[in-house]
Formats: C-alpha cells, sequence, structure tokens
C-alpha cells in the first residue's frame, strides 16, 4: 500500500512546479515586553494564574502555604527536592493537586511547555495543577520555546496554555472539563538545583 | 465517506430551527478570528503559511517518507492506507491482536469521513466520544456540524432535556453540572480504555511529530492514558520543518477561536521511552489518502489540500450562518466543504454543493493559507455546467450571462434594454437561484440602473 500512495502521489505531481519552502518566520516584535511580564500577561488572559518569586526561599514559603488547602499531591518526576510539597503522596488519579516542572515557557501565546518525562498523568489528572517554571527559561516566541526543547529525549511535549474548558454546551464556557480546571505558573528568578 | 449533497435544497430551507444558535456561534467565532488576526502580522503570517503548505504539497512525497522514516525511528508503526477500506482492515487489525474491547475518541473530521465508529462497534469495540460536543452528538446519534464546533446548532435548552433523559440531570441543570456529569463518565472511559483514536492537526517530517490542537484537555487524555494511541493523518496534513510548527499552532487557533493557541497542544513523537514515567505503549500513525492524491492531481482544486481545518470559512460564510452545517449532508461542511467533497467523493456526488454559495469572498479573506475558495467554486460550477450535470437551461443562461458579464460594453447594452422592458418580462428567468424564488417574492426592479444612479451620485 505504501508504494500504491506514493506513486499516485508522485503522479499527482508530475508537471507541477516544485515551490521553495519560504525559510522561517520569526513571529518575534520588536517592541514586545520582557518575556516573564509578557508570559504573565497572555497566561492570565487565557485563565491561568502566575506568582513569580526571587527564588526557591520565597516560592517554598508560598507553595507551602498553598499545599495546606489539599489532602494528597502528585509530583512530576523533575520536581527539584528542595521544591516539594509537604501533602502525602497519590497517584495521579486520586491526588487533588499536581506539581510538575515546565520544561520551557512562550510569552507570545501564553505557553507553558511540559514533557512527558514529568509523567503526563500528573499533568493531566488532578483538578488543580501547578507548574514551576524556571524564569531562564521563558522565551519571547513559541519557535524559541519549541526550538529550545527540540530533541530532549522523551515521547511527547505538550502545550498547556490555560486551563481545561469548553463551550460546547449552548456556548456557554465551562471551565475543567477534562484536565486541572485551575492551572497555577510558579516563576522562580533564581532556580534551585535538583 | 457517504455524501448526501442531492437534498440541499431542501435541507438548507430547513435551517429555521437551528438558526439562533448558529448564527450566534458563528458571529462570535468571527469576531474572535478577526480581533486575533488583527494582534499580529497576519497577512505575512498566511502568505508564510501558504508558502509552506505549497511546497509541502509540491514534495509530497519525499516528505512522507521522510515522516515515516522519523516516526519509526522514534518507535512508531506507520500503516499506509489508499482507501477506507485500507483504514479499517488496519483497525481491525489493531483491535484484533490487542484484544481491544473499549476505545476513546479525540475528535477528528477525518475518523468521521473513514466512518471508524461504525467499523469499531461492528468489531465489538465500545467507542466513546471524548469531545463534549461530540459525546452529545453521540447520545443524539447525530454527525458534527462545524469542522472546530461540532455541537453548535444545539441550544443549551436541548442538551439539558437530552442530559436530564438520559443522565437524570435537572430539567434546568446549569451548563457547569451537565460538564461535571459528563467528567465524570468520561475519566473513567480514559482510565479503562484498551486504546485511544485521534485525527492529527499537523504531522511534522523532520521530527516525526503528530500535533494536536484543543482546549478540553480529552485528546491529551486520549493519547496519554490508553495503552494504544492510533492517530489517523490524512496526507496533506505534514509540515515540513519543527520550526514551521509553532507559527502554524498559533496561526490555526487564531483562525478557529481566536485564541493565541489552544489551551491544550500534544505533540507526540512516539511510543512512551524507558525515561517517561507513564503514556501508551503502542503508537500507531495511520497516513491515509482516501482521494487526496487525486485532488492533489486536479491542476486547480489542488488548492484546497492546503487547508488546517479551522472552521474560519464556516464562520465567515454567510450562507453557513443561516443553514448550518447538516444542510450539506457531508462530513465537510461550509465553503470548504463545497470545494473539497467535489475532490474527494467525486463532484456528481457532490451536486449541488459548488452552487450553495454566494461567492461574496469573505472565505478567502478568513482562510489562514489563503484558498481561493470562490475561484475554486466556480471551477467545479463550470465543470458541472459542461459535464450537463445542472440543467440545460441554467447552462445556457450561464453561457450567455458569462458573455455579456465580462465585456462592459454589452453588460450596459443588456442593462438599458432589460429597464426599457415591460413588467412581466422583466422578471427574468435567473440561473442557480430558481430553488430560492419558488418560496420567495420577486423584489420589484429598478426603473433606473445602478451604473445610471452611480452616474448622477447616489443619494
Amino acid at each position: 500500500m505504501r508504494e500504491q500512495v506514493l506513486r499516485r502521489v508522485r503522479q499527482a505531481l508530475q508537471g507541477r512546479p516544485r515551490a521553495p519552502h519560504p525559510g522561517t518566520l520569526d513571529t518575534g516584535v520588536p517592541d514586545a515586553p520582557a518575556p516573564v511580564e509578557h508570559f504573565a500577561d497572555c497566561f492570565r488572559a487565557a485563565g491561568g494564574e502566575v506568582h513569580r518569586f526571587a527564588g526557591a526561599d520565597a516560592a517554598r514559603r508560598w507553595l507551602h502555604g498553598f499545599a495546606a488547602r489539599f489532602a494528597s499531591v502528585s509530583h512530576g518526576a523533575g520536581v527539584p527536592a528542595s521544591l516539594a510539597l509537604p501533602a502525602p503522596e497519590a497517584p495521579p488519579r486520586r491526588a487533588e493537586l499536581g506539581v510538575s516542572v515546565a520544561r520551557a515557557a512562550a510569552a507570545q501565546s501564553g505557553s507553558l511547555v511540559l514533557s512527558s518525562r514529568d509523567g503526563r498523568r500528573t499533568q493531566l489528572l488532578p483538578p488543580v495543577h501547578v507548574v514551576l517554571v524556571d524564569a531562564a527559561t521563558v522565551t519571547a516566541t513559541l519557535g524559541e520555546a519549541l526550538d529550545a526543547c527540540r530533541g530532549d529525549g522523551g515521547s511527547a511535549l505538550a502545550l498547556h496554555s490555560g486551563p481545561s474548558k469548553s463551550a460546547d454546551i449552548g456556548q456557554v464556557m465551562v471551565t475543567g472539563v477534562h484536565g486541572p480546571g485551575r492551572v497555577i505558573a510558579v516563576l522562580l528568578d533564581d532556580w534551585p538545583g535538583p | 465517506m457517504e455524501i448526501r449533497s442531492r437534498e440541499y435544497p431542501e435541507r438548507s430551507r430547513r435551517g429555521g430551527d437551528v438558526r439562533a444558535s448558529v448564527t450566534g456561534a458563528t458571529l462570535t467565532f468571527d469576531a474572535h478570528r478577526r480581533a486575533a488576526y488583527a494582534g499580529v502580522a497576519a497577512e505575512e503570517w498566511r502568505h508564510w503559511a501558504e508558502g509552506v503548505k505549497t511546497h509541502l504539497l509540491t514534495h509530497l512525497d519525499r516528505y512522507l517518507e521522510e515522516a515515516e522514516a522519523r516516526l519509526e525511528a522514534n518507535g512508531a508503526q506507520v500503516h499506509w492506507a489508499g482507501s477506507q477500506e485500507d483504514v479499517h482492515r488496519i483497525l481491525s487489525g489493531i483491535v484484533e491482536r490487542r484484544g481491544a474491547r473499549r476505545a476513546v475518541k479525540g475528535k477528528s473530521m477525518l475518523s468521521e469521513e473513514l466512518e471508524v465508529n461504525e467499523l469499531l462497534e461492528k468489531r465489538g469495540v465500545d467507542v466513546l466520544e471524548t469531545d463534549l460536543g461530540e459525546y452529545i452528538l453521540q447520545l443524539l446519534e447525530q454527525p458534527p456540524s462545524h469542522i472546530v464546533g461540532p455541537a453548535i446548532h444545539l441550544s443549551l435548552d436541548e442538551i439539558r432535556r437530552l442530559y436530564h433523559e438520559t443522565h437524570g440531570t435537572e430539567p434546568d441543570a446549569t451548563p457547569d453540572e451537565l460538564a461535571a456529569v459528563s467528567r465524570v463518565i468520561l475519566r473513567e472511559a480514559f482510565l479503562a480504555a484498551d486504546m485511544g483514536i485521534t485525527g492529527g492537526n499537523f504531522l511534522v517530517a523532520e521530527t516525526g511529530t503528530v500535533a494536536l490542537i484543543e482546549n478540553e484537555g480529552n485528546i491529551r487524555l486520549t493519547t496519554s492514558a490508553p495503552p494504544v494511541h492510533v492517530a489517523l493523518v490524512g496526507i496533506e496534513k505534514l509540515l515540513p520543518r519543527w520550526s514551521d510548527l509553532a507559527v502554524f499552532l498559533q496561526l490555526t487557533a487564531r483562525a478557529a477561536t481566536g485564541q493565541p493557541v489552544g489551551n491544550y497542544v500534544s505533540m507526540i513523537h512516539g511510543p512512551r521511552t524507558a525515561e517517561d514515567p507513564d503514556g501508551p505503549e503502542e503508537v500507531h500513525v495511520v497516513l491515509v489518502d482516501n482521494g487526496r492524491s487525486d485532488v492533489l492531481a486536479d491542476p486547480e482544486a489542488w488548492e484546497a489540500l492546503r487547508c488546517v481545518r479551522c472552521g474560519a470559512c464556516l464562520n465567515a460564510c454567510p450562507v453557513y450562518r443561516q443553514t448550518g452545517g447538516h444542510a450539506y449532508g457531508a462530513v465537510y461542511s461550509g465553503p470548504i466543504g463545497s470545494v473539497l467533497n467535489p475532490g474527494l467523493a467525486g463532484l456528481h456526488a457532490a451536486m449541488p454543493l459548488p452552487f450553495a454559495s454566494s461567492l461574496c469572498g469573505a472565505c478567502e479573506e478568513a482562510c489562514p493559507v489563503r484558498i481561493p475558495i470562490p475561484e475554486l467554486l466556480l471551477s467545479w460550477r463550470r465543470r458541472a455546467v459542461e459535464a450537463g450535470m445542472d440543467s440545460r437551461a441554467k447552462a445556457a443562461l450561464l453561457k450567455a450571462w458569462t458573455a455579456v458579464a465580462t465585456r462592459p460594453g454589452a453588460y450596459r447594452a443588456a442593462g438599458g434594454v432589460l429597464h426599457a422592458l415591460p413588467d412581466p418580462v422583466r422578471r427574468v428567468p435567473l440561473p442557480v437561484v430558481g430553488g430560492w424564488r419558488e418560496v420567495r417574492a420577486d423584489p420589484e426592479p429598478s426603473r433606473t440602473s445602478f451604473r445610471a444612479l452611480w452616474r448622477e451620485g447616489i443619494e
């Protein structure tokens, strides 16, 4: 079947002029705001929440306070030990809170780039998702963020750019349909070691 | 692919039932699309995207081979399907080998085209649509009416009634309550499923990556939770380079819903590796032709293969807004459907869809890959007339009209003659709109031509 499909495609293209690739399109904007601020604006506009801290100590204080509201948590494989939450660990399908690490983030589209190596169930099953972001990995454009993750290993990447939502019921927006209804980006200007 | 476009004239007049829902939803989508285009260098993006897809299509054999090699290097299994029967054979093989009993599905127009649900049910597989709109339509046993918002023809009240009858919710349940009921049912289905089936918005040849755009998270779960993931990808969905993907993801989302990007994007290179704590053990990518190479061979219609299935042309179309998608009687509705269906299923089967347009050009302006839809509609109309698929009278009238309208002198003269004729004669039989006139009173023609008014200055 492979040869048949390829032969049909080649026959179809006989005599058709071959068009060149137009090259890489830079979607950057000259007067764009600083990437971290721009990311925060775009992520919030899509319904996400953003907190920014200077370093691990300040982030940990906030995270511990936040985690106190949850009975159980599922940590992604890449969460640094110094930022782990004190709540009891549970498998993703039962955890009330999921904590992941972003591989990168893109300001222009307000996107967190997540890796399958961190664990997909932790990113998707708990109703609330906290994503830890090294501010140094926030790029201006989505193209730059995806370039940074190319050849990363792991079988899949994902963009999470807001909470799970749908307007399929009478065009009324509802959140938390299948994935997390709350997604919170926690940005650290100074990222701790593992 | 079954097409029931012959019933278009009757079905389109029944649009009154869905008009409020469809018109409201499409106007909202279209307004969001306009605002989103205004936020970026949309003209530059659209020209670039047209160029990338044109390059891809004119080198399609090479990129198909590259995508196959990369996917296999990533550990995915690649299948080639020339027809719907091939797809059914491939899916049956996977179902049998895995002993699959339960499948979850992400929204996929290609799977509708290929009648995948019917096949799986015949094979004894319980298949559940997981996109909220598609789930609702599966309960109602209806096909989707819009590429992006499959259930936009349904009102909140209709869905409330359905859930009251099928799920026992209160008759006045809120959308949040209805979504919560669905979440519980579908969450169980994701975790119990033996396989997940999706389409593919893009397949990047350079890296062997299937990319999927959505907002609910159901596609993320369909591709993450079950042990097997099958992606059905039309051969025209390839992109040459990894660096192309970021722009196409954003442009498609801006065109479809006006978002900077879908809230979830899955980019799948292959099955779970030793480094992954979870994910499918098997990833299958089915490269589907099913008529696409015929369209590619067509010197005009091949441009429609650039389509990224954003639905922007449906939202912009004054005809679609009135009729909704079901009137078209085909999986692909609206302007893009009217140019794709004749190519995929044959012009005879798709009649009279190329005539279901006012040729106003709104679709082409909205299209993120600049498909010249009005030109393609005219091309199919011309072929239909030449093949005698339209009535001889209409053919003659169209021919005469073309002869007059393309010569300004003759057009002026003909207009003058018409205005001078007595009333009953002035009501000339018009081509194409015969059905339209059956149920509407004729307007009173003006005694003065527009040209004359224009010269004198319109007040």
